[in-house]
């Protein structure tokens, strides 16, 4: 029930973070909404020599920046939700972090803690590997930019270095009509994910799918980016048929793994489903935002 | 060597001051140093809601918050709803339908539909059934507390004469 | 709004209080937060306590060692088993088919389950317990164990404890099932399988000890049965008067606060150190270590004739017992009793057995037995109904009890049965299907039940209750209930001021004290209201009549019978004179006239004879049926329950408020019990114990519970009425397995019915296809047409 006892560090700056991080190593650990960190520490499972407090770092929020959206890694779940700018501009983004938890995680919960802690049941991650953001890093080697899908390695094991953080997410918005949906399975509201899909789908003008990005949660180690499966809806005009074909080419890609959640054959079932699902609804909002 | 160290905040606009381990949470704060036992705690890990309160407003875990954390902000229990002895509205309607059982989740339901509604005036049933699945009760199948929170926003817009802030 | 706050809602015009849905005091203080529960409570010098549990399933205990923990600064106090003068957890044998099997409260050489008490640590603060208790080591050496009762009834299995795994064999046999069945012109048969569930109360085990002035032990805890304290006085050997439980206002029991938790615990940190102490389990200390519901495994062969009446039904159930038998002999006995449910079956052959493996133990939860056939007896029914082509209705009306009707053990259905009415209650309530337009997958199902209410016969039930009218007319009633949130304590005061006429602000409750309110006996079985409520009742009426001359006297009449008592005074029924109470009481005191009595209720008695397996049994029971709509996504199989009417004839509402939330609270532990809930088992440790996975409804996971109170057939409780805490609970999964049914062509017998489970029974086909190729249950019809 209570944590082990830990030095307290309030950090102001990004900057100021790292340089702790460096000097106190592995022990020390960085507490953004700690709705991951602490229930970890409070039942023995981590202990930290430090911990580093961030949430006193200004944030700069949501941003739109020409053709791209940056997300300050201190943003709240609660935040993406509600952000009027993200319902615009790229809307399955608030809608995955509307499904974490319940309302006082969301209150708290950070993107740039989800991304860090790398779930793969998470919904954050899987949504920016569909959508192909980068991830911000920032060290004492200076700022590093990885793409989503190679930061997410493994089981809560990402490609950040020691002393490192998460300082943002940038999400490309590229031209022309997008249309993009997060659909997940839970067993019960606000559990996590037992399989999760994050389609991004792109139309020309006359509604032909030039790109489209899925990736899927919960399947495996890590969110798992099957947009090339996926690209059998490419050059078509993403009529159901297509979509259901590029479903089951996708769940077709995957070895899901089973345990006590769920069996292999169940969650590749929902990936198909889930995958076809999200697809037809990525391209309906596709089509229904070329309308306006 | 770690130090306690001194935090300041309000609880229920009360100005308080207390002297902390950084490890020790919000939740063990509020009712082991300063008796507020209308938080309760249920599991640790964010899930059950009954350990709810409002920091500058918003609903949180305050077994998931070191109360090192809040020093300068402001805290809300369910006592703070309430003008001294007196019930809030909210807490009456409660009363009336039946909305409490045991009573163990009865103070974070009234704080999250409290700060759901102040957001949401106008929001109806489903929407306010939405917005209380984070707190769990194992007593009343939540029909009789989605009662008493929809009569209370429902009062609340149309309200039999004064004004009832919340 | 001031406690009294009311809903008028009586059928009754005779009764002024009982029949409405007034509010206590207890909830105002729940409403505002300023409730003490268990853990609320500070004394100074307190120290907190901690158990050390074992880490594997089975094992031999080599050693403990303490010298790690001890040297913590703040430890006051490391105990083990040779530190517990009579370590043993269990009462005396009071029900037949109790085993010889005890139970310690510190495992001394052996362990059998994971989690189990090994050592008590007391230290200055909680966390430093905490941290010592990780540090006791306990050294031990695996010994073989079994995990399922299939394990354990293996021929060569190992012995949880000597003299083999069986805990208990319950046996009802009348007529020849067999035979019966041989001739029987269907028969169907299935094995209905029900899964390990946890209380999942809000409020984790937790209490508080302390030795007063007196040198009393005295323990405030979260408990439904104060009567522990004389097993705590046995535990540490003391004289029962040096033992005092205070149980507190619960949130939640749901029979986990039935055995004891912390009790043994607190009571030996406290003797030993002579300081105060709490102990509050950590939620996941209790999904790992609680006891849970038994999980059951029913085998059903139900014989029937062409026309759907019942011949036969041979059942065999077999249940998890777990580690020790704490209430493994009641519960399985109760699903004994009830195996068949609410139907006529002339030939019966029932044995229910409990079987030890090293697992948590199994114990009481809602329902305790009698729940968990219901999913069996419901789906035979439907069966036939099936294998027959009739309505599913038809088949119940054609076996319904009635009122008079011989049960399997022999006994007489005593009061009125409407089970027939709640049938058509609860599906008229439901109205027309919902549409099933797009290839949307609808599903409606219904399910019966009946429940016990009331403990068994032969236990000699009694309630005690002492009532004293004061001299302001205030009524003080002191009577050992304990209350778990469902009004227990605030219904009393319904009766009491229904028969004293006293007004409800006027009424103060005590409960729940084993030194200062007579006993009552524990809030479980369903038996409070009909036992306590009985009690005061009863105490009520003698009182009145003991009272009753002097205010015919002060009034100047004779006839102190037909005096009416209401809103604080006492008159004459024709008009005419009244007096206060106040007055009358004042006047008793003149006349050296007690206006303080105690009196007992005692429930009718009977015999069981445990070999033939005929007897009496339960007193009473409580029917209903619930009926639900569900909707079911036939590419990922999960459930929706889009509406859900519950419907129970309960004699008598002395609360319909409360009795509607004990319905719907039943309901919504039903749904989780039916869809999403389980305490797994690998190797006999639980693979989680995170509340976060343990996973029952959020307000978004049911719809809006209907409840329909029927008061139709007056039961033995005060006033007329039924139980409802447990009857609530019992026909929900087999309701939701049945709307499933209907909508996917197939019947889950498994719980809990999973999306997966109920993708798989749709027998993987592929998607879009509709699953309902083939015969599947006929909708539920119309009214029954029952009187």
């Amino acid at each position: 029930m209570y944590p082990a006892p830990f030095a307290y560090l309030r950090a102001t700056s990004w900057t100021q973070a790292i340089d702790w991080l460096q000097e106190h190593g592995d022990d020390a650990k960085l507490l953004a909404g700690g709705q991951s960190l602490v229930p970890m520490m409070n039942l023995r499972l981590v202990q930290a020599s430090h911990v580093i407090d961030l949430n006193a770092i200004p944030s700069a929020g949501i941003d739109r920046a020409g053709d791209v959206l940056t997300v300050d890694a201190l943003t709240r779940h609660a935040e993406l939700e509600e952000s009027p700018l993200l319902a615009d501009a790229c809307p399955m983004l608030g809608e995955a972090a509307g499904l974490i938890g319940n309302i006082r995680v969301r209150h708290r919960g950070t993107i740039g803690g989800s991304v860090a802690h790398a779930d793969p049941s998470a919904e954050l991650p899987c949504a920016l590997v569909a959508l192909r953001a980068t991830i911000r890093v920032l060290g004492p080697r200076g700022e590093r930019r990885i793409p989503a899908s190679a930061f997410f390695m493994s089981f809560f094991t990402t490609a950040l270095e020691p002393a490192e953080v998460v300082v943002g997410v940038d999400v490309p918005i590229p031209p022309g009509t997008t249309g993009s949906a997060f659909l997940e399975t839970v067993r019960r509201t606000g559990d996590f994910a037992i399989v999760g899909v994050a389609a991004a789908v792109r139309l020309d003008a006359s509604g032909t799918c030039t790109d489209v990005g899925v990736a899927v949660a919960g399947t495996g180690d890590r969110p798992e980016d099957l947009s090339e499966p996926a690209a059998a809806i490419v050059g078509t005009t993403v009529e159901d048929e297509r979509v259901a074909e590029a479903s089951r080419a996708v769940a077709d890609a995957t070895q899901p793994r089973g345990d006590e959640r769920a069996s292999s054959d169940y969650r590749r079932r929902l990936t198909q489903v889930l995958t076809r699902r999200a697809l037809g609804s990525a391209r309906d909002r596709a089509r229904a935002s070329a309308a306006r | 060597m770690i130090d306690k160290t001194r935090v300041t905040f309000t609880v229920n606009d009360s100005p308080t001051e207390v002297w902390v381990w950084p490890h020790q949470s919000l939740l063990q704060v509020l009712r082991d140093e300063l008796g507020h036992t209308e938080v309760k705690y249920g599991c640790g890990e964010g899930v059950c809601g009954t350990c709810t309160v409002l920091l500058d407003g918003e609903s949180i875990n305050a077994c998931l918050v070191f109360a090192v954390q809040v020093d300068g902000q402001s805290v809300t229990t369910v006592q703070g709803l309430g003008e001294g002895r007196s019930t809030h509205p909210l807490q009456d309607r409660f009363l009336e339908l039946g909305a409490s059982q045991c009573g163990f989740c009865t103070p974070g339901m009234l704080l999250v539909a409290h700060e759901f509604l102040s957001r949401r005036p106008d929001a109806g049933r489903e929407e306010i059934r939405s917005a209380l699945a984070g707190n769990l009760c194992r007593c009343t199948g939540y029909t009789k507390i989605l009662d008493a929170v929809e009569a209370f926003a429902r009062e609340r817009e149309t309200g039999p004469g004064g004004e009832r802030e919340a | 709004m001031t406690p009294g706050a009311e809903r008028t809602g009586t059928r009754d015009p005779s009764l002024n209080v009982v029949g409405r849905s007034v509010t206590g005091a207890d909830f105002v203080q729940k409403v505002q937060g300023s409730l003490a529960y268990a853990d609320d409570w500070h004394l100074p010098g307190m120290l907190y306590g901690k158990i050390v549990r074992a880490q594997v399933p089975s094992a031999r205990i080599v050693a403990v060692d303490l010298s790690a923990a001890l040297e913590v600064p703040g430890v006051v106090s490391v105990l083990t088993a040779a530190d517990v003068p009579h370590n043993n957890m269990s009462e005396e044998a009071s029900g037949l088919g109790m085993t010889a099997v005890s139970m310690p409260v510190l495992a001394g050489d052996r362990i059998r389950y994971g989690g189990e008490p090994v050592a008590l640590v007391a230290a200055e603060t909680a966390e430093v317990a905490e941290r010592a208790a990780e540090l006791v080591l306990v050294e031990t050496e695996s010994l073989p164990g079994v995990f399922s009762p299939d394990e354990a009834l293996a021929p060569d299995a190992p012995h949880v404890h000597e003299g083999g795994n069986t805990l208990v064999e319950w046996t009802i046999r009348r007529g020849d099932a067999d035979r019966a069945l041989a001739g029987a012109p269907v028969v169907v048969e299935e094995t209905y399988r029900s899964q390990r569930v946890d209380h999942a109360y809000l409020e984790p085990e937790a209490g508080v000890g302390w030795i007063d002035a007196d040198g009393v032990l005295t323990l405030r805890v979260a408990t439904q049965v104060i009567e522990h304290a004389r097993t705590i006085a046995r535990i540490l050997q003391l004289p029962e008067k040096s033992v005092r439980v205070s149980g507190t206002y619960m949130g939640g029991g749901f029979g986990g606060k039935e055995d004891m938790t912390v009790e043994p615990y607190i009571a030996l940190l406290t003797w030993r150190t002579r300081r105060p102490v709490k102990m509050v389990w950590s939620r996941q200390e209790s999904l790992l270590a609680r006891p849970k519901r038994h999980p059951f495994t029913m085998h059903y062969r139900t014989g029937a004739t062409e026309d759907g009446r019942i011949l036969a039904q041979k059942i065999r159930i077999v249940a998890d017992g777990g580690a020790y038998p704490l209430l493994s002999p009641r519960v399985l006995f109760a699903g004994a009793v009830a195996a068949a449910g609410p139907y006529r079956v002339p030939d019966v052959d029932i044995v229910s057995t409990a079987i030890f493996t090293n697992t948590v133990p199994s114990s009481a939860m809602r329902g305790f037995g009698a729940m968990q056939v219901a999913l069996a007896y419901e789906g035979q029914m439907d069966r036939l109904a099936e294998a027959l082509d009739l309505d599913p209705v038809e088949v119940r009306r054609r076996n319904a009890l009635q009122q008079g009707d011989i049960l399997p053990t022999g006994e007489h259905a005593e009061t009125e049965v409407a089970l027939l009415e709640t049938i058509d209650a609860a599906l008229n309530a439901l109205g027309p299907r919902p549409d099933g337009a797009d290839g949307r997958l609808f599903g409606r199902g219904f399910g019966c039940s009946m429940q016990p209410y009331g403990r068994a016969r032969y236990f000699a039930d009694t309630a005690s209750c002492w009532l004293t009218l004061q001299r302001d007319g205030s009524l003080v009633i002191r009577i050992g209930v304990t209350d778990l949130g469902g009004g227990q304590a605030a219904s009393l005061s319904q009766i009491a001021g229904e028969i004293l006429g006293v007004p409800l602000e006027k009424i103060s409750v005590y409960i729940a004290d084993s030194a200062l309110t007579p006993h009552a006996g524990g809030t479980f079985a369903t038996r409070q209201l009909y036992m306590s409520g009985n009690a005061v009742l009863q105490t009520a009426r003698e009182l009145r009549a003991l009272i009753a001359p002097v205010a015919a006297d002060l009034l100047a009449t004779d006839d102190a019978d037909g005096l009416v008592f209401a809103d604080g005074s006492v008159r004459e029924p024709q008009g005419g004179g009244s007096v206060s109470i106040q007055e009358l009481v004042r006047a008793c005191e003149d006349r050296q006239v007690s206006t303080s009595h105690l009196s007992t209720f005692r429930a009718e008695t009977g015999e069981f004879d445990p070999r033939t397996g005929q007897g009496k049994t339960f007193p009473d029971y409580t029917y209903g049926t619930h009926a639900v709509d569900v909707e079911v996504d036939r590419d990922t199989g999960q459930v929706r329950v889009l509406r859900y009417v519950a419907c129970h004839d309960v004699g008598r509402a002395i609360n319909p408020l409360r009795v509607q939330g004990q319905i719907q609270g039943g309901v919504a532990q039903g749904v989780g019990y039916a869809l999403s809930e389980e305490i797994r088992l690998e190797e006999g440790m639980i693979t989680s114990s995170l509340f976060a996975d343990y996973l029952i409804p959020t307000a978004a996971d049911l719809p809006d519970i209907e409840p329909i109170v029927l008061e139709i057939g007056p039961g033995k409780g005060p006033f007329g009425a039924r139980g409802i805490g447990e009857p609530a609970i019992a026909p929900c999964a087999a309701a939701i397995a049945s709307a499933i049914a209907d909508a996917i062509g197939a019947r889950l017998a498994e719980l809990p019915m999973t999306p997966e489970r109920v993708l798989r029974a749709m027998q993987d086909r592929p998607l879009g296809a509709d699953p309902r190729g083939g015969a599947h249950p006929r909708q539920p019809g119309g009214p029954t047409g029952a009187s």
